[in-house]
């Protein structure tokens, strides 16, 4: 019948765009919400908490646009946690004497930085992204109790006067994180960075075949990374009061919630919208967590929380292909 | 005689010891559908893709317009006039319609670093519009289309810009019947518009009917340019082929009867996308060919004796009942194998010489679970040197080897396991005479040795020159069968390809 | 004469060395095995100088080798999976949750424990082994998420206070019995790796996953099994482990994966496993990354400027050793 027939073509049609990709994404926050509010009323999903839990995803929402880049392309790196932690202590120093101008630029400065250091490590040195980002990660947690010990204050690495906290609460959290996300936004798709980086990842073959530049664009990919690292660690900074330089890789720990917001926007390119997809998607992670918790789930098992979602996340979303050689 | 667009000067390629190009000098003209036919491994292709940058030329020279083309990539190619639109699939997944027209050329669209991305999607829409492909939509991702859809927005792709020379690599083949005629359609309009076409297919009617001069080209060598209203498909034929069969290598022996011993049964055999209902069956001491054109199936056929496919329906039975279902099954009833895909599937690159003769194997070399290393060595050795590897000794690694001593790698370690059944595909390609020649000579002793051989090769000469038995598959169902003869030649199983 | 003027040659170009011939190069490889252990010599060398020859003294020679029973046996597990060409970021986790197990299980019966905690550590391997090769999910994201799932379980486990063994088990901490253990499953391991096909099918994996497959080599089992096995071996470690501290804590085998993977890269196996991997990697590199771990801390007592200089090493090492030519794209 020709009206079924236009109804199906229609539903086709949408079912490409981006809306549905949106919807699909609202309608699984929606679900996972009602799951934990049903098991228990009192300690979850209030108007006020949601508020919160939106707060406390922004942050990894961040991180996990900027981890974007780097996973498009089929590359990783594990000194994503090291660059908070580095960024956030650079930052707090600067602001001891330069007020929130130190804050902001050094998160950020210092971010970028790393970015374009890792990035020209991976470039000459041609070892596997992976491999060479532990690497980086040590020297990186080393440098970020360098910067703590530089910090002459009385409580060296905190940020203890109210007076520059402003990002840990509204309006000026939320501010920063929709410009990132505008940012990715922005770059997604009014630039050719991120044509580039999914022709990369799609087929670096061919991609360079067509003239593209890889060995640029993963440098680029890089540097972009931290730049958004460096705008999540002013927010992390900011929310924690202050940071903790660490050692012995525990660092870690902070890769992987930007890193799992980041597989929601890969599987979610294909319907067009990768920004909504991690916003939405660390958005979901927040309130699989905190609705654990509210369940009495005694909070030592949060560890095998992280790994159990990431684990179940990478399962339905990147599994390889038949015949083919993963390591 | 029109004006000549485009010419290729004394053209050469080399791939190792390969003369895969030479000395092609041929010129196209303006306002021309030119087709260009050979047989697989006529350098058709090789010539095409130095023309558009993904090869590098060896020497010689093409001018465009008299100036000379000098590309590293298919964008510089792009932008000094020539595209083509390649076999395999030349769009990138994760990527919009739009994103894949314009890769590699959006500067056009971008003003101070900033993406115009509705400016492009529109113009896009506009191409795809003009070009007949409207339902096809520019800011779509390009992953919700079909491989015919993806091939349409690769031909708006190859021509949009108004190039001056287009080639069209084999297109037809993956194409139904209305996107051929949309593309025939495209081909007229850009020969009418004043530029070239070069149409390369091995529809020989589909070529005579759509081209105005057709150049066949044989063992990379240029044979003659003829017009497309003076031939028939025959008298293309007998020029794609035509050669001498030059004796030295092959076997000179006709007529001796094969056993009617029965090795190996291949059953109503299918791989989705691949063959169809292939049945063979195999005989003792004959040497079985399998030709056809290169995507005719014969290679999965390879690797579905071997138990290498996936998703394999269909039997594929031992003389003694055992079903063949995978590698270690099939190499534990003494069957081997030799892949086209010589670096990737028969070698094991970054490993010694030694390790890739043992691997298969080692469950005999070893007694109970225990492997001795002075067993293994001598055992390596002693293959080696059976079919005179070239190497510094059995440590070295398989990467500094040249092909035609990779190949020996290959065949010593099946002639360690003393294999009764062998598959090898394309065992001679890219290797030098001399070698050649040592492994025909080897066949034809193992052959002696009552050892079945299956010899899947697009050349044709080496299939009339040893096989006892030749199927031709055309499209993955066997389309072919021929027995050893004298009178027997390329046209006959031209005939069967096409 | 033909090898005069080689000799000439040599003598007139100064960087002969990077231009040898096939059959030089193929003669030098002993020259390349033996290079970790030069290193791990010059290491003790040069910190015997710098600490005043205080590393030398038996305490800390007794400290260092107090630490590498439980590393080399963890190791070789490790090694295996790295020779196939996969990573392992759990074995801390595993060593930890087969530790619990152990103390618990060890209040009954020793023998029993160990049994145990082998057994654990069996399980917790086939699950990393399960999804990496049958949904074939990268080996380095699977063992990261089993590595923060069984440390969670770690942790919770010790959530009211850490847990000890039985009394008998600190009896065993005796330098003989452990040097016997550990020599016993080294041993084990080495004639397993060199004198059986599994040996060969590991090594083949490692540098051409393919290739192999087309002769004859079961990747897909082969990965499982191995996955299995390390996991079973770290359990074993894991008694030693116990028999070492007595009590387990939450964070019990913490970064024993990425001191593992420093002491395997440090004693020369190549990031990407393959052909070139060799059994006395473990050994020496254990070795190596013992007396660095020992050693850096009386020279330079900032943590983190040890954890500077084992960074840097780290990546000047792997980018000296890395078997280029088995990878194809790097990513």
């Amino acid at each position: 019948m020709e009206l079924g027939d236009d109804m199906n073509e229609k539903f086709a049609k949408f079912k490409t765009g981006k809306y549905f990709g949106f919807i699909a994404l609202i309608v699984m926050a929606v679900l996972f919400w009602a799951f934990f509010k049903i098991l228990t009323p009192k300690n979850f999903g209030s108007g006020e908490l949601i508020i919160s839990y939106l707060q406390t995803s922004i942050q990894y929402a961040v991180g996990g646009c900027g981890f974007y880049f780097i996973v498009v392309m089929g590359l990783f790196d594990m000194s994503v946690g090291a660059n908070i932690v580095l960024s956030s202590l650079v930052g707090v120093l600067l602001s001891r004497q330069y007020g929130y101008w130190g804050l902001i630029l050094g998160c950020i400065i210092t971010g970028t930085l790393i970015g374009c250091f890792n990035g020209f490590l991976y470039s000459k040195i041609k070892i596997p992204s992976m491999i060479v980002t532990i690497g980086l990660m040590l020297i990186l947690e080393s440098v970020a109790n360098y910067v703590v010990a530089l910090d002459a204050s009385s409580f060296p690495g905190k940020l203890t006067s109210d007076s520059i906290l402003a990002f840990s609460r509204a309006p000026w959290n939320y501010i920063v994180a929709v410009s990132a996300f505008m940012l990715l936004a922005f770059i997604l798709r009014y630039t050719k960075i991120g044509t580039y980086c999914n022709a990369i990842g799609s087929n670096e073959y061919v991609a360079k075949s067509m003239g593209i530049n890889v060995e640029k664009y993963k440098r680029v990919g890089f540097i972009l990374l931290h730049l958004f690292l460096g705008v999540m660690a002013l927010l992390t900074v900011s929310y924690g009061r202050g940071m903790l330089a660490v050692t012995g890789m525990a660092s870690m720990d902070r890769n992987f919630k930007p890193l799992m917001g980041t597989f929601f926007g890969v599987a979610f390119k294909k319907y067009g919208c990768p920004v909504s997809a991690v916003v939405v998607g660390e958005f979901i992670i927040t309130i699989i967590f905190n609705g654990l918790v509210a369940l009495n789930v005694p909070t030592t098992i949060n560890d095998f929380i992280t790994g159990a979602v990431l684990l179940t996340i990478v399962t339905l979303t990147n599994r390889g292909a038949l015949g083919t050689v993963v390591k | 005689m029109g004006e000549v667009v485009l010419r290729s000067e004394n053209i050469n390629k080399h791939f190792g010891i390969t003369h895969a190009v030479q000395n092609v000098s041929l010129s196209f003209e303006k306002g021309e559908i030119h087709g260009l036919i050979g047989e697989n491994g006529s350098g058709k292709s090789t010539y095409c893709n130095m023309l558009c940058g993904i090869y590098s030329i060896s020497s010689g020279r093409f001018l465009l317009d008299g100036q000379e083309l000098k590309v590293k990539t298919q964008v510089d190619a792009n932008r000094s006039g020539v595209s083509i639109i390649v076999q395999e699939t030349g769009t990138l997944s994760g990527l919009t319609v739009a994103e894949n027209i314009f890769l590699g050329n959006e500067s056009r669209f971008m003003h101070g670093g900033i993406k115009n991305t509705a400016a492009m999607n529109k113009e896009a829409q506009d191409l795809l519009d003009k070009y007949g492909f409207g339902r096809i939509k520019a800011p779509v991702m390009i992953d919700h289309y079909n491989f015919e859809d993806r091939k349409l927005v690769e031909i708006v792709k190859a021509t949009y810009f108004n190039p001056k020379v287009v080639v069209v690599d084999e297109t037809t083949t993956a194409l139904n019947q209305s996107g051929r005629e949309a593309l025939f359609q495209h081909m007229n309009r850009i020969r009418n518009e004043g530029n070239t076409v070069i149409f390369i297919s091995h529809n020989l009617s589909e070529v005579i009917e759509h081209t105005d001069r057709i150049s066949i080209l044989r063992d990379g060598e240029l044979i003659d340019t003829v017009k497309s209203s003076e031939v028939t498909t025959d008298d293309l034929k007998r020029l794609m082929v035509g050669r001498e069969l030059g004796g030295r290598y092959y076997r000179t022996d006709f007529g001796e009867p094969i056993s009617d011993e029965v090795v190996l049964t291949v059953e109503n055999v299918t791989v989705p996308g691949e063959i169809e209902d292939v049945s063979i069956q195999l005989h003792r001491g004959e040497i079985l060919g399998i030709g056809g054109l290169s995507e005719c199936g014969m290679h999965e056929v390879g690797k579905a004796i071997f138990g290498a496919s996936y998703g394999r329906k269909g039997k594929v039975t031992l003389s003694n009942g055992t079903a063949v279902n995978s590698i270690p099954k099939a190499i534990k009833h003494s069957i081997a194998y030799a892949s086209k895909d010589r670096d990737n599937e028969a070698v094991i690159i970054a490993d010694s010489i030694r390790d890739n003769i043992c691997l298969p194997s080692l469950n005999d070399l070893s007694t109970g679970k225990i492997l001795k290393h002075s067993k293994l060595d001598k055992f390596a050795q002693e293959n080696a040197d059976r079919i005179s590897v070239k190497m510094t000794g059995i440590s070295q690694y398989v990467s500094n080897l040249s092909g035609g001593n990779k190949q020996k790698v290959v065949l010593a370690r099946w002639l360690g396991k003393n294999s009764d059944i062998l598959v090898l595909d394309s065992p001679t390609r890219g290797i030098d005479v001399k070698v050649k020649a040592d492994i025909y000579a080897l066949m034809g002793e193992l052959k002696k040795q009552g050892k079945s051989i299956i010899m899947i090769s697009e050349e044709i000469p080496e299939l009339l020159g040893m096989a006892d038995r030749i199927l031709v598959m055309k499209d993955g169902k066997v389309n072919g069968e021929y027995v050893r003869n004298p009178k027997l030649g390329e046209e006959d199983l031209i005939a069967k390809m096409i | 004469m033909p090898e005069q003027s080689t000799l000439e040659k040599k003598k007139k170009n100064p960087t002969w060395l990077w231009n040898l011939t096939p059959l030089e190069k193929n003669n030098l490889t002993w020259l390349r095995n033996l290079t970790p252990l030069f290193g791990m010599i010059i290491i003790i060398a040069v910190f015997a100088f710098l600490t005043e020859g205080n590393i030398i003294l038996p305490k800390n020679l007794k400290l260092m080798l107090s630490q590498a029973y439980v590393m080399m046996i963890a190791s070789m597990g490790v090694f295996f999976i790295m020779t196939a060409g996969g990573l392992d970021f759990s074995q801390g986790s595993i060593l930890g949750l087969s530790s619990i197990i152990f103390c618990w299980v060890s209040k009954t019966n020793i023998l029993l424990a160990i049994l145990a905690a082998i057994v654990t550590g069996a399980a917790m391997g086939a699950i990393n082994g399960l999804f990496h090769v049958k949904f074939k999910i990268a080996s380095f994201i699977v063992t990261i998420c089993t590595m923060y799932l069984f440390r969670g379980l770690c942790e919770y486990f010790t959530t009211n206070g850490p847990i000890a063994a039985s009394i008998q088990v600190v009896a065993l901490n005796l330098t003989w019995l452990k040097l016997l253990l550990t020599g016993v499953v080294l041993l084990g391991g080495f004639l397993a790796f060199r004198y059986t096909r599994l040996g060969a099918d590991i090594r083949a994996i490692g540098a051409g996953e393919t290739a192999a497959r087309y002769s004859g080599s079961r990747p897909d089992l082969t990965k499982f099994l191995i996955y299995v096995a390390a996991g079973a071996i770290t359990g074993f470690a894991s008694f030693i482990n116990v028999v070492k501290v007595g009590a387990i804590t939450g964070t019990a085998g913490s970064q024993l994966e990425t001191q593992i993977m420093l002491a395997l890269v440090l004693g020369g196996l190549p990031v990407s496993g393959g052909a070139k991997a060799r059994f006395s990697n473990i050994v020496v590199g254990t070795i190596t990354y013992c007396v660095l771990a020992v050693s850096l801390p009386m020279v330079l007592p900032d943590s983190a400027t040890q954890q500077l200089v084992r960074g840097i090493t780290f990546l000047i090492v792997v980018a000296l050793t890395i078997d280029r030519k088995s990878l194809r794209v790097i990513k």
